[in-house]
């Protein structure tokens, strides 16, 4: 699945990017010291609660959002460092492309599809037997009938509205999409037929494809890798069949047991956990606190004396890392804190 | 000695606690829901009962008409919407038709209700403990220092850490699940009967729904409180639910005890929607789908409403209208298919 090639250079690359949105005392530190590779024809999943940054790192490679420390460096080419006519080049090239939760808001009501699509081509100025082509071209790729073409987006099914955001950023033929939320406004059968449409894009057509979702098990039906970020940080990436085997952050663990399952009814083998078996309890010490404090420390069961320091990404298997001080004992803890109360399999 | 003596139903707190633990507290009867002004019926016939302290899931894709059902229970029908035939009954009582003032009694020591946004529920610039104490000095006519006190208790029950705290905060300063959690406490401060929730974990991360659902159980558990859940998500409605009632097209297609529904499902639609749901096992897997889509609202159709997209339909399916039939326990499904193997057996 994944086809990164050993020493081949990624597609994109972000570098220790620190983003800071407001100034002064309502400064936010939005983003803190994140790296994230991506190599051609490799899906990965972006996991996080709102206000975790997942947006901001989105609009921050697409160069809406400039970083205050690290770059972004796209194909070779250090994308955060361009100016003005230099990064507007960049951006008509199209080679990124950015996908939106929601169509109905991000889709212009007035123009039909085919203007919405043709879009991104027109301002690059391509000629116009140019343009029909390569919007004809993106809609069957992505599958949607010609018919489409007059409609505005109020006309059409929330499904086929996905498909023309996808169409639209297709049309410039870029290299790396980023899709935000794509999916998590439609119905579960919609939602299942976008991602398999993005599967199967990046095969065809090589295509680097970050998702950001919140959904962790529609990920597990695609993605190659994840990547979890809290509050601003990287604290878990790894290969996303090893993650979710095995989560090595108790963040991501709690993520995975508080993830909807319809096998309630026999028990799961699959998660070893309750999530209130790994949600910090009122009861015991507080918990360390602070400015250099682990982000995820006030809500961590397992946080101890060494969480008072912001622990760094380590590498804890083959493109596998982890930023938890506690990797290796928490797991232990929460097992026999069960053995002490009792499993709890009533969820 | 009445202050009212216009009331046109018995006192409805007396009603349902005469009527025992095992009767139906809330009692959809054929009901049809009409949009545009009448000119289509989103709503078709739909007939569900909620016992107390059951918590029963409607679940269905968007335009299924859960929705709309969930609002025609509460009497908050949006504009252009009516209940165009059929009954909703609450304790025994027929409400269908019940007038604005009435319904308002109703509201709150009765019936809750939680959707999907708290935010907009809420005013922006009041604090929310203020906003919570108005009801109680409102509808259950506490002073103002028993109106704090019960608030207060009220946070707490929800799950609220610091409820001093918060009963000071404005919206504005609330993470979406403590404005969930504040808009629960509102729901349930006048003791309800019943909890209609519809979609109110589906804007929220996916720990904070967690603790959300197993905050409408535990309150399932401490207070007989019956939730009314909608929900697109099967498995969020899996999770919470010990009834399911899945909606196509304006329709329930099945119903039944939730175990039975995800594991011997007898309506293909339902099937389907358990074969394209969340698994949660994270496996790397073939993503299905449904193939087809929904008939337009309100869309007439002389069979089944699923017969087009069903992989299994036969001529029978298309030719009349299909009727619920009881397929186990409390479980119903409207298929031909279902009908017949029950015939056999």
């Amino acid at each position: 699945m994944t086809t990164a090639p050993a020493g081949a250079p990624p597609l994109l690359a972000v570098e220790s990017v620190d983003v800071t949105l407001g100034r002064g005392w309502r400064a936010n530190h939005v983003l803190s010291g994140v790296d994230l590779d991506v190599w051609p024809g490799e899906i990965v999943g972006l996991v996080g609660e709102t206000g975790s940054g997942k947006t901001t790192l989105a609009r921050t490679v697409v160069g809406l959002v400039n970083p205050k420390r690290g770059r972004v460096v796209l194909d070779g080419r250090p994308f955060s460092a361009l100016r003005r006519g230099a990064r507007r080049a960049e951006r008509r090239r199209g080679h990124v492309q950015l996908v939106f939760q929601d169509p109905l808001r991000s889709l212009d009501p007035d123009l039909t599809v085919a203007e919405i699509v043709a879009e991104g081509l027109r301002i690059r100025g391509e000629a116009d037997d140019e343009i029909r082509r390569r919007v004809t071209d993106a809609l069957e790729k992505v599958g949607l009938d010609p018919t489409v073409l007059e409609r505005t987006p109020g006309q059409i099914s929330g499904g086929q509205r996905q498909r023309v955001s996808i169409a639209r950023a297709l049309a410039v033929e870029p290299r790396l999409l980023i899709c935000d939320e794509p999916v998590s406004a439609l119905d579960a059968s919609t939602r299942n037929y976008v991602l398999r449409l993005l599967d199967e894009l990046r095969t065809s057509l090589g295509l680097a494809i970050v998702i950001i979702s919140h959904d962790l098990s529609s990920l597990a039906g695609i993605a190659d890798r994840v990547v979890v970020l809290y509050r601003g940080r990287i604290i878990e990436d790894g290969p996303v069949d090893r993650v979710f085997a095995t989560p090595r952050h108790p963040y991501t663990a709690l993520l995975m047991a508080s993830a909807p399952s319809i096998k309630q009814h026999s028990v799961r083998h699959d998660q070893p956990f309750a999530p209130d078996q790994l949600r910090r309890t009122g009861a015991g010490p507080a918990p360390p606190a602070g400015p250099g404090a682990c982000v995820f420390a006030d809500r961590c069961r397992f946080a101890a004396g060494a969480c008072a320091v912001q622990p760094p990404l380590t590498a804890v298997g083959e493109r596998w890392s982890v930023a938890c001080h506690r990797h290796q004992e928490w797991g232990a803890l929460a097992q026999s804190a069960i053995r002490q109360e009792g499993p709890t399999h009533a969820r | 000695m009445a202050i009212d003596n216009r009331d046109p139903w018995p006192d409805l707190v007396d009603a349902v606690r005469h009527e025992g633990g095992t009767d139906d507290l809330l009692c959809l009867d054929d009901l049809h829901v009409s949009v545009h002004d009448g000119a289509a019926t989103a709503v078709r016939g739909v007939s569900l009962r909620v016992r107390p302290g059951e918590i029963v899931g409607l679940v269905g894709e968007s335009g299924s008409g859960k929705t709309l059902t969930c609002r025609a229970t509460l009497g908050v029908l949006p504009p252009g919407c009516g209940v165009e035939r059929g009954t909703v009954s609450f304790g025994g009582v027929d409400v269908t038709s019940l007038p604005r003032r009435d319904w308002e009694r109703l509201h709150g020591s009765q019936l809750g209700a939680v959707f999907q946004d708290p935010a907009s529920y809420l005013n922006p610039v009041l604090t929310v403990g203020a906003q919570l104490a108005e009801v109680l000095r409102v509808k259950l006519g506490l002073g103002r220092r028993a109106a704090h006190r019960r608030a207060l208790e009220l946070f707490e029950a929800v799950g609220l850490r610091q409820p001093a705290r918060v009963f000071h905060q404005i919206p504005a300063e609330l993470s979406g699940g403590m404005l969930q959690r504040v808009m629960i406490a509102i729901a349930i401060s006048c003791d309800p009967k019943l909890l209609v929730a519809d979609e109110p974990t589906t804007a929220l991360d996916v720990t904070i729904q967690a603790e959300v659902l197993e905050l409408l159980q535990r309150l399932r558990d401490e207070r007989g409180l019956a939730v009314l859940f909608v929900s697109h998500d099967l498995a969020v409605i899996t999770q919470l639910c010990d009834r399911i009632v899945v909606f196509y097209a304006g329709e329930i297609v099945e119903s039944g005890p939730a175990e039975e529904i995800t594991q011997r499902p007898r309506h293909p639609y339902t099937q389907a929607l358990l074969r394209v749901a969340s698994v949660g096992d994270f496996r790397r897997r073939e993503l299905e789908v449904i193939a087809g889509q929904p008939p337009r609202v309100g869309e007439d159709i002389a069979g089944c409403r699923f017969a087009a997209r069903c992989p299994v339909a036969v001529p029978e399916c298309e030719a009349g209208p299909v009727r619920s039939v009881p397929v186990g326990e409390r479980h119903e499904a409207r298929c031909v298919l279902a009908a017949r193997a029950m015939a056999v057996s």
